[in-house]
């Protein structure tokens, strides 16, 4: 499983989880709630290029983070253009790119364990309602181990119909993989509650 | 009348299982749609089955896990998207709409009798895969891309066809799973 995560030791990198979450909410709500015409546009790029830079990544990360997201601005603008000016609908999505640029930074930053250790500790307040923050880490982890197996069972199933000279086929193909990765999941269990954790 | 049985460790791994599985179904290549030639998502159709076969509240919380990863950093939507940018973005209340449609397709598909029939899965998958996914979809894009919400609806439209293929698909394979694996519902009749 790759995640986004680049190693690091910039004031960004070590900033708390919990604080640097709320921080980046809020810088999110203020583009989103500010930015209308276009030189707050480039004010708000310069914010988002200076926060990038004080992350100690270069702009060949920005512009890789701008690509990765190419369909949504394509998703974006061309409603848009349909039904509203080109400079309007230009500024427009380049305020939503920003906001999600802003928020890949912190992704980009922050390690997969820290946020489940954080979503484990934010869950805590949540018990007297009946919810176990350990029950929904071990689902989380749980999660992040089975994504490479049951693409091994795709990839088993297609392979094995190939073989047989079977066309692909939706259905044909989705019930072994749904029974397969169920079957998965009752082992996972057994597993489970044979080392005596609670779910 | 049908009810589920108290929430035990199955479970738990089954909602996991689910979450990876919609995650499976969003990458290249990984599931044949028309010989790989049109680009669709089949994730939507991962919350359809979550819906009908975990039921509401396993299958609402099958999507949640998933989004809840999707939140914190893992690149597990279609095309590799993720991280937290995909919550502030355009399609950010469709991935909302997929808890809540999930949940109305589980409470619709195990409404009835223990066992799925194809018009009710069919209304299910209508009623929680699409009108419920859009309506929770749709104003959160027209707020982020300030355009009316007509207009978004319009460019909405689009999307229909191939959300009814999955309809379509998402009735067969439940109806299939019936047959050839019934221990896959987790729905258990309680006699009072």
């Amino acid at each position: 499983m790759i995640s986004a995560y680049r190693s690091g030791t910039s004031p960004v990198h070590r900033m708390p989880t919990g604080i640097k979450l709320i921080s980046f909410i809020g810088m999110s709500l203020v583009v989103a709630a500010a930015v209308t015409d276009l030189w707050q546009v480039v004010a708000a790029l310069t914010f988002v290029m200076t926060a990038y830079a004080l992350a100690g990544l270069d702009a060949r990360v920005l512009t890789g983070q701008v690509l990765a997201v190419r369909w949504v601005i394509v998703f974006m603008l061309v409603p848009q253009l349909l039904f509203l000016p080109a400079l309007v609908a230009a500024s427009n999505t380049a305020r939503v790119a920003l906001i999600i640029v802003l928020a890949a930074l912190f992704t980009i930053t922050t390690r997969v364990p820290d946020l489940l250790d954080a979503v484990e500790r934010a869950l805590v307040p949540l018990r007297r309602f009946g919810v176990r923050p350990e029950g929904v880490a071990l689902a989380l982890a749980l999660t992040i181990t089975s994504i490479p197996v049951l693409a091994g069972f795709a990839s088993t199933i297609r392979d094995a119909q190939r073989a047989r000279g079977i066309p692909a086929h939706r259905v044909s193909f989705a019930v072994p993989l749904l029974i397969m990765s169920l079957k998965h999941a009752d082992d996972l269990a057994d597993a489970v509650s044979a080392r005596g954790i609670k779910p | 009348m049908v009810k589920q049985a108290a929430w035990d460790v199955r479970d738990t791994t089954r909602v996991a299982a689910f979450a990876a599985l919609i995650a499976v179904l969003g990458l290249p290549g990984a599931v044949p749609v028309f010989g790989g030639a049109v680009p669709i998502t089949l994730q939507t159709l991962g919350v359809m089955l979550a819906g009908t076969i975990l039921g509401p509240w396993r299958g609402a919380a099958a999507v949640l896990t998933l989004d809840v990863l999707v939140l914190i950093g893992l690149p597990l939507l279609s095309g590799g998207r993720g991280g937290a940018g995909v919550f502030v973005g355009p399609t950010a209340g469709y991935l909302v709409g997929w808890i809540l449609g999930a949940f109305v397709i589980g409470a619709i598909s195990f409404a009835g009798s223990l066992r799925p029939t194809w018009w009710r899965t069919a209304a299910a998958c209508i009623t929680g895969g699409i009108v419920v996914v859009y309506a929770c979809g749709i104003p959160v894009q027209a707020l982020v891309i300030r355009l009316p919400l007509a207009q978004t609806a319009l460019t909405s439209v689009v999307f229909l066809p191939g959300d009814l293929v999955k309809v379509v698909l998402a009735t067969a394979i439940t109806l299939t799973l019936w047959r050839a694996y019934p221990r896959a519902f987790s729905r258990r009749v309680i006699n009072r």
